[in-house]
């Protein structure tokens, strides 16, 4: 319409307006909308509304994306059944030995929970509803719980499966099997450098961790873990169906909900409200999640008709940063980010600006959507808005600050993941490369 | 100066994709720069389905598509994917030639102008096992993904399986399909050597893609822009089908030095699938009715 | 009398949308499963995407008015009274618009796909302008809503999407689980 602004006016045009319209507490959906509308009208004189209503249609009409509601169903049915306690009981006898004891059933717990679970707050809340109060009982240090569990509810994010990975998978057009591939060696490494900063904490803080439980016989050891059997069964049965053939990656999804209802079945959890409450909220949640997609769809459209992401590539292309310098500064962006807003908006917000310059950069978008997502676990326990926090909060009445600190260490962690893995990228890429070589 | 945006569904460095590109620079250049197109490859600005109603409803002023993605809409836009009519690069353009003039039409009505039409290489079988004859395809995991691939898997008995394309190699690697229809071009891409090991070289069909217009953006333009536009759509057209026909050797060449046999269908394996042709398109014409038949007329009496 | 229809709208579209859950799960089961016995649900891929749409958008107003659309809260939260009511009646305001135009234009991007007779590109033929009806529908209903909410902050009452704190630290954490963010 107006035609002549240059790109870099037009740029800080669109961003001040982002940030103005989101700082003002409009959805972020519309948010997103808005500045698609607002990038078109300074640079385009087709018909917005209709790019619009096409954009958001063909982009939610999606075969792939319709893993997404079923991977958040399954958590939801899981965390109404009684998996937490079944994992904290079968997993405390056998930690017993380990310098820091009973905390690293946070870590391993999570670290299971995870498998089937691909939210993060949910890890956090699963395993925390029973782990807290049980290691406040024995006399934990309750600072190193909470941000064990601050930290290892992130977990959900990082071991497939994952929404947000879903999401990035779908934004950036890569293949979702194998981000979630991705996703499983450095969550392995994180667990690892979870444990092991416990391990040191415990070493140098000895007065703060209680005595043992008392021993407990082994065949009683060997029964209590032997309830975990069924959550063991059920990442085996989702990895299963894809191996030999049943299921494609999006199908699997499917295969995680009839695993997760057979195990509420079990476990005598199902019933009829269960199973209603578990259909509203899955339903919910993909309405917020799916709605942010449309509008940063939309966005996305609106943006390569400014032109805008081709632009910057080339800037960045022009300025000769080193790869590293890059993912510094990337680095730098999505730590301040994920203070202030949730990982999927984090996600979208940037994908369309962000994709291009990596790309050109020549980063692999699947090493890039595992970086991505070690920022969104970072986004969860970083203080104002980290919905760990907030779940914590509410289990210990403790403040927000004071759990932001008990997780602190942990963020550190999270920071030297990423350095690992953009230092051995193939921490990241052997599995997705050993399933998709080229 | 006037700037018209181009979308379109395949990569940079796909055939037709590099041909575009080549078509806009010729247009920037014969109009002295006086109209630009912006080429947004990779499905960045529409995606495959979406690009011709985008340029009908003025979305965007000039696209690209696989026709044959709009049969269920009219039956003319899938005449060069009714398997087994036109089996050669000759054919191709022999049938392209008959059914441009309904196609056209078909468009205009819509408010679309075509400018070009380059072809995919030809479609052939990708298998796990040697095809000799029809029965042989019997019980195969057959990928179907239109109208005429889910009636070859009906006619030869084998098992339809519904798998999107992009997770067609997962699919290959665990066994969910192992036979699907495509031109040599996607099995190189899919690295498809990896799990299946026949590919029958059957030229099957040539699928198309249409370069078209809006019509009232191409009306908006001066004449002597007009035929800049026109003469470089000409050229495109050409230099597309030579490069596609050189493609297809280069492909199929590299399927062989990945170890998979690439053949012709066996004398027998062809009179088969002659006949489920014959079948094919007269279930085609039935559909397309006086129209199609006086294409096929048109076709058959080149 | 009108409350009790808008909300029953709200719920039903949001049951509706649980029921395109249950859809998407049931065919895509049924694709995996089939495959082993030989059976194939032709074009399942299509349907399975079309459900995803019709789930994604019914349930839209539902979600909105259990509060559990996100927004960024840093500012507003620090806001009260007076000044916090304008703030909530610039949003709706702003939200309302937004929403109206875009369900204006899915109505017409359905409307042309019934025009033009658009269908779908799969092996079963469906003109799209059924499985459009979903996402027209959806976002219309989502409008209601939103000018629902703008006429209740208006006669300054309390938003219905501004929840009462949780009683128990359970509801929180389910809450947070199972609507504010992963
Ligand atoms: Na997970
Ligand atoms: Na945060």
């Amino acid at each position: 319409m107006f035609g002549a602004i240059p790109l870099p006016e037009l740029s800080m045009i669109l961003l001040g307006f982002l940030v103005i319209v989101l700082a003002s507490g409009v959805w972020i959906a519309v948010g997103l909308g808005l500045v698609g509308l607002l990038a078109m009208i300074l640079s385009t004189n087709v018909p917005i509304g209709q790019v619009l209503a096409t954009t958001v249609w063909s982009s939610s009409a999606s075969w792939t994306l319709a893993a997404l509601p079923l991977f958040i169903w399954m958590g939801e049915i899981l965390f109404r059944t009684r998996l937490s306690e079944q994992m904290f009981r079968g997993l405390s006898p056998w930690l017993q030995w380990l310098p820091g004891r009973l905390i690293h059933t946070n870590i391993i717990g999570c670290g299971i929970f995870a498998a089937v679970s691909g939210s993060s707050a949910a890890t956090c809340a699963t395993i925390g509803k029973i782990a807290l109060p049980e290691l406040k009982k024995r006399g934990y240090d309750e600072r190193v719980s909470l941000g064990t569990l601050a930290g290892s509810g992130t977990l959900g994010l990082l071991i497939p499966p994952s929404i947000p990975m879903v999401v990035y998978a779908v934004t950036a057009n890569v293949s979702v099997l194998q981000v979630f591939l991705g996703g499983f060696l450095p969550g392995l490494l994180v667990m690892a450098l979870y444990m092991g900063y416990v391990i040191i904490w415990a070493w140098l803080n000895p007065d703060k961790q209680p005595e043992r439980d008392p021993p407990m016989p082994f065949g009683e050891k060997l029964r209590q873990s032997a309830k975990l059997l069924p959550c063991l069964l059920l990442i085996v049965v989702v990895f299963l169906s894809l191996i030999l053939g049943f299921a494609t990656a999006t199908e699997c999804a499917a295969w995680g909900v009839t695993g997760a209802l057979a195990l509420a079945w079990w476990s005598g959890t199902l019933n009829r409200q269960v199973f209603l409450d578990s259909v509203m909220s899955a339903t919910r949640l993909t309405c917020m999640i799916m709605l942010i997609l449309a509008g940063a769809a939309f966005t996305t459209a609106a943006m390569a008709f400014t032109g805008i992401p081709a632009a910057l590539a080339e800037w960045v292309k022009g300025q000769q940063l080193s790869p590293h310098m890059l993912v510094l500064a990337l680095t730098c962006m999505y730590i301040i980010l994920g203070c202030l807003i949730d990982g999927i908006s984090m996600i979208v917000l940037t994908a369309v600006i962000v994709l291009p310059m990596v790309k050109q950069a020549g980063f692999d978008l699947v090493w890039f959507g595992v970086y991505l997502i070690i920022h969104v676990e970072m986004a969860q326990i970083t203080p104002p808005v980290g919905f760990n926090l907030f779940v914590l909060q509410n289990m210990s009445g403790k403040d927000t600050m004071t759990i932001a600190k008990a997780a602190l260490p942990f963020f550190l962690l999270l920071n030297v993941a990423v350095l690992i893995i953009t230092t051995f990228p193939q921490i990241v890429l052997v599995l997705p490369k050993l399933a998709f070589p080229d | 100066q006037t700037k018209w945006n181009l979308p379109t569904a395949y990569p940079m460095d796909n055939l037709h994709t590099e041909n575009i590109v080549q078509f806009a620079k010729d247009v920037e250049q014969a109009t002295g720069g006086k109209l630009a197109i912006t080429v947004h490859a990779n499905a960045t600005l529409f995606k495959a389905t979406d690009i011709k109603r985008a340029v009908q409803t003025g979305q965007a002023q000039i696209g690209e598509v696989l026709l044959s993605i709009h049969e269920n809409e009219d039956p003319i836009f899938g005449v060069d994917v009714v398997p087994f009519l036109a089996t050669s690069f000759q054919d191709s353009k022999k049938l392209w030639d008959a059914s441009r003039p309904a196609v056209e039409k078909k468009l205009a009505s819509q408010g679309l102008m075509a400018l070009y039409a380059v072809p995919w290489p030809p479609q052939g079988i990708y298998a796990k096992k040697d095809l000799n004859t029809v029965e042989d395809m019997k019980g195969l995991k057959w990928r179907s993904y239109n109208v005429g691939t889910a009636r070859i898997g009906e006619l030869v008995g084998a098992q339809s399986v519904t798998i999107q394309a992009a997770e067609l190699p997962q699919a290959l690697a665990t066994g969910v399909v192992n036979s699907f229809m495509s031109s040599g071009a996607t099995g190189y891409d899919s690295k498809v050597w990896e799990s299946l090991d026949h590919f029958y070289d059957t030229q099957a069909w040539l699928p198309k893609n249409v370069v078209f217009v809006n019509k009232a953006a191409f009306e908006a333009l001066d004449k002597p822009t007009q035929d800049a536009v026109l003469k470089a759509a000409a050229a495109a057209q050409e230099r597309g089908w030579k490069l596609s026909e050189e493609k297809t050797k280069w492909y199929l060449d590299q399927l062989a030095a990945k170890g998979m046999k690439v053949q012709a269908p066996s004398p027998a394996l062809a009179e088969g699938f002659k006949k489920i042709g014959e079948q094919l398109t007269s279930d085609w014409v039935k559909k397309a009715g006086e129209n199609g038949q006086a294409v096929i007329d048109a076709y058959k009496k080149m | 009398m009108i409350r009790r229809f808008l909300d029953a709208l709200y719920l039903g579209a949001g049951i509706l949308a649980g029921l395109f859950l249950v859809a998407i799960f049931l065919l895509m089961m049924g694709l995996s499963v089939g495959r082993e016995f030989g059976l194939n649900i032709p074009a399942g891929d299509d349907f399975t995407a079309w459900s995803l749409v019709a789930m994604a958008f019914l349930g839209l107003a539902h979600t909105f008015k259990r509060g559990e659309m996100i927004r960024v809260g840093l500012l507003l939260e620090r806001l009260h009274g007076r000044k916090k009511q304008i703030a909530e009646i610039v949003s709706l305001t702003v939200a309302a618009a937004f929403i109206g135009y875009f369900a204006w234009q899915a109505w017409t991007l359905a409307f042309d796909s019934w025009r033009f007779g658009d269908m779908s590109q799969g092996v079963v033929v469906v003109p799209l302008w059924i499985p459009q009806a979903g996402y027209v529908l959806g976002l219309a209903v989502l409008f209601i809503a939103v000018l629902d909410e703008l006429v209740v902050v208006l006669q300054g009452r309390r938003p219905t999407y501004e929840q009462e704190p949780p009683a128990t630290p359970d509801e929180l954490v389910e809450r947070i689980a199972s609507g504010g963010g992963v």
